[in-house]
């Protein structure tokens, strides 16, 4: 077998005559094109990740929404809830961060894998984060509910068509309608991140795993 | 000084992009996924360039760019060889078993090659290079033992894809 690789190495120095030759200009006009490497992908995507939910505070229908939490009476929970969120987001920013400028195309094979899926991690505890601070508002708002004296007040809208039907059914559709809204909510961006990533990293993985079971 | 930059590094690339076309033979299987691989590598290089101290030499430095930015940084767009080229292969073997010219191995060994996974391509690619372990161990990142054992296992693997 060994003069079989030694025979295809001095074919493989052989080979060199035929590889393509670029000249000045077509490697000059390469080197100001746009990187596509999964680095930068996972950038652009962690980027979205962290504006978008914060982009959704601007819709103008969402002004609704706060109106229907100071109806339940949760407008102050929730206020002080989103101040916590934006204190770690913010810290999960930095960190994103750091790991991102840590990563070098100059490492060995192993480290360079090794930062760029542990950058993937800091951005996956992120969107686990992100996820799990919906179904707290969520929780937030069902108790609110729950607790809540006069239910049609909630949505002031709907009060005409609502006198005629029991508080207590009326409380309960309202929390069931609320809960399963979240869940589904959760599960569809939860469901977004792991197809994303997902197929992003699976090359990625797989040689990771390939370098690192070399350890045992 | 920008410019004086670019064009040293344009030059030293173009003398040295041999080592670049090589990575993305082994890697990719048609022109434009060559060409892709071969524009990402350029652009990986070029950022990294201003970090190139020259302690290493110039071709050397390249090596772990290019097989970093080949098994780590790239997406293909298309999918590697799937197992019906593989099949097709075992096949081909069979029926040429009583015809063993040196260019019909050499064929058989580079479509071998071709079909292991990035990181053992990777280890091939720099034995061909003649790196010894020290280097080959260095740019993976993994210990010298580790690569020589690696690199044992592919033997018996394209050992066994030649002689089913």
């Amino acid at each position: 077998m060994t003069d079989e690789l030694e025979l295809l190495k001095r074919d493989w120095q052989k080979k060199e005559a035929e590889l393509p030759k670029l000249s000045y200009e077509d490697i000059h006009k390469m080197i100001w094109k746009k990187s596509s490497s999964i680095v930068k992908w996972i950038l652009i995507i962690s980027i979205l990740e962290f504006t978008i939910p914060q982009l959704l505070l601007f819709v103008p229908a969402l002004e609704e929404t706060m109106q229907i939490y100071e109806n339940i009476g949760v407008s102050n929970y929730l206020f002080a809830l989103s101040l916590i969120i934006y204190a770690v987001v913010l810290f999960f920013i930095f960190q994103f961060y750091r790991r991102y400028t840590e990563i070098s195309v100059l490492d060995n094979s192993k480290n360079l894998m090794k930062k760029i899926l542990r950058t993937r991690k800091t951005v996956k505890h992120y969107v686990l984060f992100s996820l799990s601070m919906i179904l707290v508002t969520i929780i937030i708002m069902l108790v609110g509910v729950y607790l809540n004296e006069d239910i049609t007040h909630i949505v002031p809208e709907l009060g005409d068509k609502l006198e005629k039907v029991s508080p207590d059914k009326l409380r309960m559709t309202l929390m069931l309608t609320l809960g399963i809204f979240g869940l589904v909510f959760t599960v569809f961006m939860g469901g977004i991140y792991f197809l994303l990533y997902g197929l992003l990293l699976r090359k990625l993985n797989k040689n990771y795993a390939e370098l690192k079971q070399l350890e045992i | 000084m920008n410019k004086e930059l670019e064009h040293k590094f344009v030059t030293e690339l173009q003398d040295n992009q041999n080592i670049v076309h090589k990575v993305c033979t082994l890697y990719t299987n048609d022109r434009d996924s060559h060409n892709d691989l071969f524009q990402e590598i350029t652009i990986q290089l070029w950022k990294a360039y201003p970090k190139f101290r020259g302690e290493a030499k110039f071709s050397t430095w390249m090596y772990r760019v290019a097989l970093n930015t080949a098994i780590t940084l790239y997406r293909k767009s298309k999918k590697r060889i799937d197992t019906q080229d593989y099949e097709s292969v075992i096949f081909k073997i069979k029926a040429d078993e009583y015809d063993e010219t040196e260019e019909q191995q050499l064929k058989l060994m580079y479509k071998a090659v071709r079909q292991l996974g990035d990181v053992d391509k990777a280890l091939v690619f720099l034995y061909l290079e003649e790196k010894n372990y020290t280097e080959i161990s260095e740019t993976l990142g993994i210990t010298e033992v580790n690569a020589r054992v690696k690199m044992n296992r592919i033997k018996t693997k394209l050992r066994t894809i030649l002689n089913p």
